[in-house]
């Protein structure tokens, strides 16, 4: 999947969860709530993908009254049946291990740059550390809210296994690396 | 406060020389939260061990609250274990035939506190670690996330300056194990104590402010994470 049709089916998908329509302000703390850490969306991002969704009539707006210019975005019939392929569809997007920076660059520094590597490591490792320490904040907040936070909770726990498996692995390039070019150093 | 000035720790001689702890330096702050990461053999628990002046260091000094413990008593040492720190360990070690309420109070009824305070205080310390309403059980009533938070009841009950909690979710789940983490976090914040965390576990050791992560006995790594934790833009943001 890419990034695109995530973000687009995610915002549809908070959107259907309001059938009297939702306005922006409110749409993006519910993203936030679902989806913070994983997705940090901006108004501009989010207005330019539910304009998108009108735009493919996916979703509609409607005003709040009569004087109002209070503007709700609501889901249409059309958007429901798309929501609902979609969801349904197996996933298209394969996993990706090892597609960050560093694996490039332990791939082309050599042997001579194992200081600076077991640094570069090190600086990941404090991000990776970092990361874990955000999930855990973000688990206690949702714990503390009074909405059923499941589905969020599951997904915590799989960008934790992430997070957990990349540190397992910086641990083994770390004592390999050190192992092989640092013999006896 | 804690601190270690070119602690090294070795164990044996000769051949079969281990250095435990390798010329180690750190200053944690009272009232820090600071988690002891590394793989096994690294060195954590004998920090610990070092800490509690449950064994000398080599060399270098170890300081707690400014006194050295390498310097002190065997009498001094077992007084700064019994007033001063609270241990707590992956096995719970609890007295099965007395309640949770007798059980924490041991501590204090050991040191010849009269009973009305120890009732006060153990009162206070289990509700600390909301298990109030399970006073009168025996431990083997509690769950295992139960009996380790009644472990840390024990340990708070003398009013500890530090706590210093060895591998403490190593016999539970993973959910027990974040909720032990959750209270540790809060009472560190609550009462002020300093927590020293022993762990191989990220995922929990990412719940301390700063994590140190040891190899060989020394500090290969120190790891802020408080500051984006705290970040007060974020908090503001939800």
């Amino acid at each position: 999947m890419r990034q695109g049709t995530g973000i687009r089916y995610a915002l549809l998908g908070v959107v259907s969860q309001h059938p009297d329509g939702v306005h922006g302000y409110a749409l993006k703390r519910h993203c936030d709530r679902l989806l913070g850490n994983f997705w940090q969306l901006n108004f501009g991002e989010i207005y330019r993908v539910l304009d998108r969704l009108a735009a493919d009539g996916l979703i509609e707006h409607v005003l709040v009254g009569p004087e109002s210019s209070r503007k709700l975005y609501r889901i249409t019939e059309k958007g429901r049946r798309s929501l609902d392929d979609f969801i349904l569809l197996p996933p298209t997007d394969a996993p990706r291990p090892l597609r960050q920076e560093l694996a490039v660059k332990l791939l082309f520094a050599g042997p001579g740059r194992l200081p600076e590597l077991l640094r570069l490591i090190d600086h990941q490792r404090e991000a990776y550390m970092r990361e874990l320490s955000l999930l855990a904040v973000h688990r206690r907040r949702l714990a503390r809210s009074p909405v059923d936070s499941f589905v969020t909770q599951l997904l915590i726990d799989g960008a934790e296994l992430n997070v957990r498996a990349e540190l397992a692995w910086l641990d083994e390039v770390t004592q390999k690396l050190q192992e092989r070019f640092a013999g006896g150093a | 406060m804690i601190a270690f000035r070119h602690v090294s720790k070795v164990f044996g001689s000769g051949d079969t020389v281990v250095r435990a702890v390798d010329n180690l330096s750190f200053e944690c702050p009272a009232g820090g939260f600071w988690a002891l990461t590394g793989p096994s053999g690294s060195g954590k628990s004998t920090v610990l061990h070092l800490i509690a002046g449950l064994t000398p260091p080599t060399s270098g000094r170890v300081l707690v609250d400014g006194a050295d413990v390498a310097g002190m008593t065997a009498a001094e040492s077992a007084a700064l274990r019994r007033r001063r720190i609270g241990y707590i360990l992956q096995s719970f070690n609890l007295l099965p035939f007395l309640t949770a309420r007798e059980n924490v109070g041991m501590p204090l009824v050991l040191d010849g506190v009269r009973q009305a305070e120890v009732d006060a205080r153990v009162h206070d310390a289990l509700a600390l670690v909301n298990l109030a309403h399970r006073a009168g059980h025996h431990p083997t009533h509690l769950s295992g996330g139960e009996q380790q938070r009644l472990a840390i009841a024990r340990a708070l009950v003398i009013r500890p300056a530090i706590i210093l909690a060895d591998e403490p979710t190593g016999n539970l789940d993973r959910n027990a194990g974040r909720q032990l983490m959750d209270l540790i976090g809060d009472i560190n914040e609550r009462t002020g104590v300093t927590v020293l965390l022993v762990t191989h576990d990220p995922v929990f050791a990412a719940y301390a402010h700063r994590v140190l992560r040891l190899v060989d006995g020394a500090l290969g790594q120190d790891m802020a994470l408080v500051d984006k934790r705290r970040d007060p833009a974020r908090a503001a943001a939800r």
